[in-house]
């Protein structure tokens, strides 16, 4: 199940279906290109992106996770990005805590509109993670 | 049950099998658990490729289905509708995005084809784990909201009304009609805007089924597609909507002029208005800014802008009216305020403040001269006497309050003659006795009795003889020493008394050589006085600078005029005498060190710097202080020796004994002396009613915030008449007052930064009594299932393209501007003047002002060339033989009736001119060009040479822009905005009106610039579709809500915190938490917040969503 494709970094990206996955969706109407190493989950909310999920997306071998949802203010559940917002952060000091680099959590907020910038972030987030290196921590196990 | 998984591959043509390679997929998919069947097919949403799913769900017994195809947001519906006509539950179904999240964002064969593999692997994997879910249906309230009064507004309202369902129709200005009803005529058939549009108002304003509520704002939105509940505020109008006829007599009445937004600030409206004289509802609004900045700084909150409007019309007599509103002394203000308003003037900030003072002076001499008729005595309605001691301002504006409210007030001076210091320290060069005789009368008159020579011992002799209240205001009135040797000496005068003899008539005779001590209005009226006995060399000593000098400014200007000289940073140390005659004082020269506690800088004595100034007299004007008497011996003070009060109600220390005035405060201004009186008459009022003095007072109103001050002309201040030098010998008053020509102009420099004044004469002259300057804002709420947004839009400000000079040159207009100049019941009544008044013989008409510009928006407004074109016609209609030029880049004409009607235009005889245009300037190059403005171009077609074409008039065909304020409404209802900010519909070919929001439409140009005819159309089309929600009576609504697993619950309820929609309910006797499944919106954002991991999210299950990431590794 682990298996790695090429020695491009893979990553899990967490879309909330109002903004970002619509953002997404628009990016590929406008024929916008960007890197193929995101595979995207769709969520109903930012707020709905459990750290546990993030956690997981690394231990399962994945380079790194993207979170994304509506701009601040513009939750389509009120408040559901501001919590995904905290979550966030926290899970970055964990994974710190645990010796990871943060980088391997990457989040951006792309409205329903913006098709040019979820290209550029997905182009910007393959290259943060390809500095950090592949996921191998969790190689060793048995 | 075991699932068996069919997946199916679409190729979409070659959308996607162009990138990804489909059969490899499909083999791939083939191969994993559980799979059944996998297949590609060129179109699965096509009729063939969904019965291709049902068969296979017939024969095979699938019970589960993977579609890889476009994303979900277009298709979902599709094929979970195959998995139930096929009999398994909706929910058992999984959508692969592999178009427009793969194949159309790569070129890179390969890659796509390992992406799809991954996609296809995690739906096949998280399909495993789906539950067949209850779809759940909510009923449709049959109420809709529309949002918005223009012709989208009215046409979706009107449809969905003549249906026979309940429309509240919102519209924030007062009256409907939105930008159609600007508009003079409609491209291409030129009929009449208003001929169309009003009667489609009036239908509105009629139905039986609509609920117009306009200068009125949605402020709050919950709830989802079949129950919104909304909050909608209905702004105040201050008019009875009742009672008010539309005769708009109040129009006539009303002195306040501001620019009118109908006519884009081509003419004034009145601060009481009908926008237009079509408007529905036909009934006035006032327009209530706030408190203009004048009254807020006024500490008596005297309503100055209401007697300056009134002022500017003429109307001195009910000028004075509202300024006795507040306080009594018009006269003496005018004379001797600090004038707090002036400083805070928004026209200060143009150019000079208001002569608010001097406008104030003009009216109250403007009565005198006129003849005053008598003051009505006022109905005493209460038996409780108040008695008030000391007649000076804040005594008399105490009474004067107090009297008002029905309270008999007995007023107690110890002098000969009523006023206090205003009638014994203030000469009479700045105040002449009659301007304050006739003000203290005004207040006798109205029933006042003021008992002069009459000095008060003791509190309790007067509450002896019945009066329940007291208000002391017995001023600062003993000079303060300076403590240097032979201050007592003879020569040596302190300023009030030398003031209050002179004043009195008494012969004051001083020497040659006067020198006042102190740098206060008393030390300068001292100084003057001085100078009118007959003083030869007068000399002000002051510690500090000049600039520290606390006197009014003018009142030192006007002394060294009048030959005073200052001698400053210089303190007296003795009075010299000879042969027990004064001879001079013995100055220290000063520096000026740190600022001190008043804020300004400390004088610091330099050593060894003494000098004399020979004298026959020194007036020391250092200071005044509080006598304490036997009257004031009870009371407490403060440190300061002033009467310590309370700050909020002026209450002493002694029941029923309230303060006020210098004697509290120590020597300050006339206005401040007034507040105090006013603050106490309402403690007084309070304390006489038994209710607490500190609650119910009067809240001061909120200063106005922002005051508009675009197309305001540069005026200068009118300047106060002064007798000439050689005059001023006696104590004829300097200042002589502005002449009736003088106020009038001065007072129309007001910005009227309130709007409406709070005059009243609306009240007046209203027949019906419709006014009501109390109302307040209400909330009406509402329950609708639909909403239909038609906020429309705004037009582009062309001041943002500096080179086309709009705002600097006088006749570069814009389109709507001229539209409305040609407007018979326009501004000009449909003449075409240039700012000159004559008529042009040339017009440039540039068109993509603000559109197809990379600076500003780069999309075609779309409705610019067209109403170019219509412009031109008009203008050739309105001025014979006149020149019309249009500069295009394109034009386009692609609606019905729109090319015919371009080459109707052409055969007119407008020039055409193929360019975009540079600039526009009046620099003239030629004799031919002076006082033209030329406009500078380089013609495309051309040899790219530049042109200049010399032209009176140019009109910018400006852009259609999204409203300002499209972000907080995109909020309000949840809409998303497109890149260039209008709203984005949620397909934009197939589903042009919806919003991603269920239930939510936008329709017309807030969701982009669109012409009348589309605008109808959307219209029309969002009442279909709210028409066929209310049809089918019930909606289904997502099934993804979240569960509790009660037997996990701890209880904590964090959930509850975290849910925004209060959908979780603490079960108290189980101690759990449930959700309540008809509030749940399913956002899923409790899940990640329990701690004990009992909630799951229906369809967005931790198991499912983990099974999903698993497999796009495979």
């Amino acid at each position: 199940m682990r298996q790695k494709i090429g020695d491009q970094p893979r990553i899990v990206g967490f879309l909330c279906k109002w903004c970002s996955y619509a953002g997404a969706d628009l990016a590929g109407t406008s024929r916008k290109k960007y890197p193929s190493n995101l595979t995207v989950l769709k969520v109903p909310c930012s707020g709905r992106i459990d750290p546990l999920f993030v956690l997981k997306g690394l231990r399962l071998g994945f380079d790194g996770v993207l979170v994304s949802g509506c701009h601040p203010g513009d939750c389509h559940y009120q408040t559901g990005n501001y919590r995904a917002r905290r979550r966030i952060v926290i899970t970055k000091k964990f994974l710190e805590y645990l010796g990871i680099p943060e980088e391997r959590i990457q989040a951006s907020w792309v409205s329903a509109a913006e098709g040019t910038k979820f290209a550029r972030v997905v182009a910007d987030v393959v290259e943060n993670v390809r500095a950090i290196g592949p996921n191998n921590l969790f190689n060793n196990e048995g | 049950m075991e699932p068996r998984i069919g997946v199916y591959v679409c190729h979409c043509g070659s959308n996607i099998a162009g990138t990804v390679d489909v059969e490899e997929v499909s083999r791939f998919a083939g191969e994993l658990e559980s799979v059944k069947v996998a297949r590609d097919y060129k179109f699965m949403c096509s009729e063939p490729g969904q019965n291709m799913i049902k068969d296979d769900i017939r024969e095979l017994g699938l019970n589960r289905v993977v579609v890889a195809s476009c994303s979900p947001t277009l298709h979902e519906p599709t094929f979970r509708r195959v998995c139930q006509e096929s009999g398994i539950n909706p929910y058992l179904f999984q959508m692969a995005n592999i178009r427009e999240q793969c194949s159309w964002v790569t070129e890179d064969h390969d890659g796509a084809t390992v992406k799809a593999k991954a996609l296809v692997g995690a739906a096949v994997n998280r399909v495993y784990y789906h539950e067949p879910l209850d779809v759940r249906q909510v009923s449709i309230n049959p109420n809709t909201l529309v949002v918005g009064g223009g012709i989208a507004g009215i046409q979706a309202a009107l449809e969905i009304a003549d249906a026979g369902h309940k429309v509240y129709l919102v519209e924030r200005t007062p009256s409907i009609g939105g930008h159609m009803a600007q508009l003079d005529k409609t491209f291409p058939t030129l009929d009449c805007s208003a001929c169309i549009l009003t009667p489609k108002m009036t239908l509105v304003s009629r139905h039986p089924n609509i609920e117009l509520l306009t200068y009125s704002e949605v402020e709050d939105v919950s709830g989802y597609i079949g129950s919104f509940k909304v909050k909608i505020r209905k702004k105040a109008r201050y008019v009875d909507t009742a009672k008010c006829n539309g005769c708009t007599e109040c129009e006539k009445a009303c002195p306040v002029e501001v620019p009118s937004e109908f006519n884009l600030g081509l003419s004034k409206r009145k601060a009481i208005y009908r926008p237009f004289h079509q408007a529905v509802p036909n009934i006035v609004t006032i327009d209530k800014r706030g408190a203009p900045p004048c009254r807020t700084a006024c500490p008596a909150g005297v309503d100055a802008q209401g007697y300056v409007a009134l002022i500017s019309k003429g109307k001195y007599g009910e000028a004075l009216d509202v300024f006795r509103r507040t306080q009594p002394f018009a006269g003496v203000c005018g004379r001797i305020c600090t004038h707090p308003c002036e400083a805070d003037c928004e026209r200060g900030k143009v150019d000079q403040p208001v002569a608010i003072r001097y406008l104030k002076r003009f009216m109250a001499d403007y009565e005198l001269k006129a003849g005053r008729g008598k003051a009505r005595k006022v109905d005493l309605i209460s038996k409780h006497k108040v008695a008030v001691i000391g007649s000076g301002p804040a005594g008399l504006a105490c009474a004067y309050d107090l009297i008002r409210l029905g309270y008999p007030v007995t007023v107690f001076e110890a002098a000969p003659e009523a006023g206090g210091l205003m009638r014994y320290a203030i000469p009479e060069y700045r105040l002449p006795r009659k301007i304050l005789d006739n003000e203290i009368s005004f207040i006798r008159e109205l029933g006042v009795e003021i008992r002069t020579n009459s000095r008060v011992d003791s509190f309790k002799e007067v509450f002896d003889k019945g009066y329940k209240v007291i208000f002391m205001g017995v001023g600062a009135g003993i000079s303060q020493k300076m403590g240097i040797p032979n201050e007592d000496m003879d020569g040596v005068l302190h300023a009030l008394d030398f003031l209050r003899k002179v004043r009195m008539g008494e012969d004051v005779k001083v020497g040659k050589r006067v020198a006042v001590i102190g740098g206060g209005n008393a030390a300068v009226d001292a100084a003057r006085t001085a100078v009118r006995l007959g003083a030869e060399e007068v000399t002000m000593v002051y510690r500090r600078s000049r600039a520290e000098m606390p006197a009014l400014n003018a009142e030192i200007e006007e002394g060294l005029h009048e030959g005073v000289k200052i001698h400053a940073l210089a303190g007296p140390v003795a009075v010299l005498e000879e042969d027990g005659k004064i001879s001079g004082i013995r100055c220290i020269r000063m520096e000026l060190g740190e600022p001190d506690e008043s804020k300004r800088r400390r004088p610091m004595p330099i050593k060894g710097s003494e000098f004399d100034i020979p004298l026959d007299n020194v007036i020391i004007a250092v200071g005044q202080l509080v006598d304490k008497t036997s009257l004031t011996r009870d009371l407490e003070y403060t440190s300061f020796g002033t009467v310590s009060v309370d700050p909020t109600t002026f209450q002493t220390n002694i029941d029923g004994v309230f303060a006020g005035g210098d004697v509290i405060s120590g020597p300050d201004d006339v206005i401040s002396a007034i507040e105090a009186g006013k603050e106490a008459a309402i403690s007084i009022d309070h304390y006489l009613k038994g209710i607490d003095l500190k609650e119910g007072r009067p809240v001061r109103p909120e200063r106005v915030k922002d005051v508009p001050r675009e197309h305001i002309e540069k005026k200068i201040r009118k300047i106060m008449p002064l007798l000439e030098l050689d005059r001023r010998k006696d104590f004829a008053e300097v200042e002589t007052g502005f002449t009736e020509a003088m106020a009038m102009e001065e007072a129309q420099r007001c910005l009227n930064c309130g709007v409406c004044s709070e005059c009243w004469e609306c009240v007046s002259s209203c027949e019906r009594g419709a006014i009501d300057h109390n109302q307040k804002d209400e909330i009406v709420e509402a329950s609708v299932g639909n909403i239909i947004v038609a906020t429309g839009y705004e037009i582009f400000k062309p001041q943002g393209i500096y080179e086309y000079g709009y705002g600097r040159f006088d006749n570069v207009l814009t389109a709507l501007e001229f539209e409305r100049m040609v407007n018979s019941a326009g501004p000009t009544e449909g003449h075409v003047y240039l700012k000159d008044g004559s008529q042009p013989k040339s017009i440039a008409i540039i068109h993509c002002v603000g559109s197809r510009d990379k600076n500003c928006h780069e999309y075609c407004s779309r409705v610019c060339c067209m109403y170019s074109l219509k412009l031109g016609h008009l203008a050739r209609e309105h001025i014979p033989g006149v020149e019309v030029y249009e500069f295009y880049i394109d034009v386009r004409a692609f609606g019905k009736g729109f090319e015919e009607f371009y080459n109707r235009i052409i055969r007119e005889g407008t020039t055409f001119i193929e360019a975009r245009p540079g600039g526009v300037t009046d620099v003239a190059e030629t004799p031919q060009e002076q006082g033209k403005l030329m406009v500078l171009y380089e013609e495309e077609t051309g040899h790219n040479e530049r042109r200049r074409l010399p032209v009176d008039m140019v009109i910018l065909s400006t852009a259609i822009e999204p409203q300002p304020d499209v972000k907080s409404i995109s909020r309000l209802f949840n809409i998303n905005q497109s890149a260039d900010g209008f709203f984005l519909e949620r397909h934009p070919k197939l589903d042009p009106i919806a919003t991603a929001t269920d239930g939510v439409f936008v329709i017309g140009c807030c969701q982009g610039p669109k012409d009348i005819p589309d605008t109808v159309a959307q219209a029309s089309a969002a009442a279909a579709e709210v028409l066929s929600l209310i049809g089918q009576g019930n909606i289904e609504i997502e099934a993804a809500t979240a569960f509790i697993d009660e037997k996990i619950c701890s209880g904590c309820q964090i959930c509850r915190i975290v849910c925004p929609y209060s959908a979780i309910e603490f079960i108290e006797e189980k101690g759990v938490c449930r959700v309540n499944e008809v509030l749940c919106k399913g956002c899923g954002a409790c899940v990640g917040g329990c701690f004990s991991n009992s909630i799951c999210l229906k369809h967005f299950t931790g198991e499912q969503l983990v099974a999903e990431m698993e497999n796009m590794l495979a």
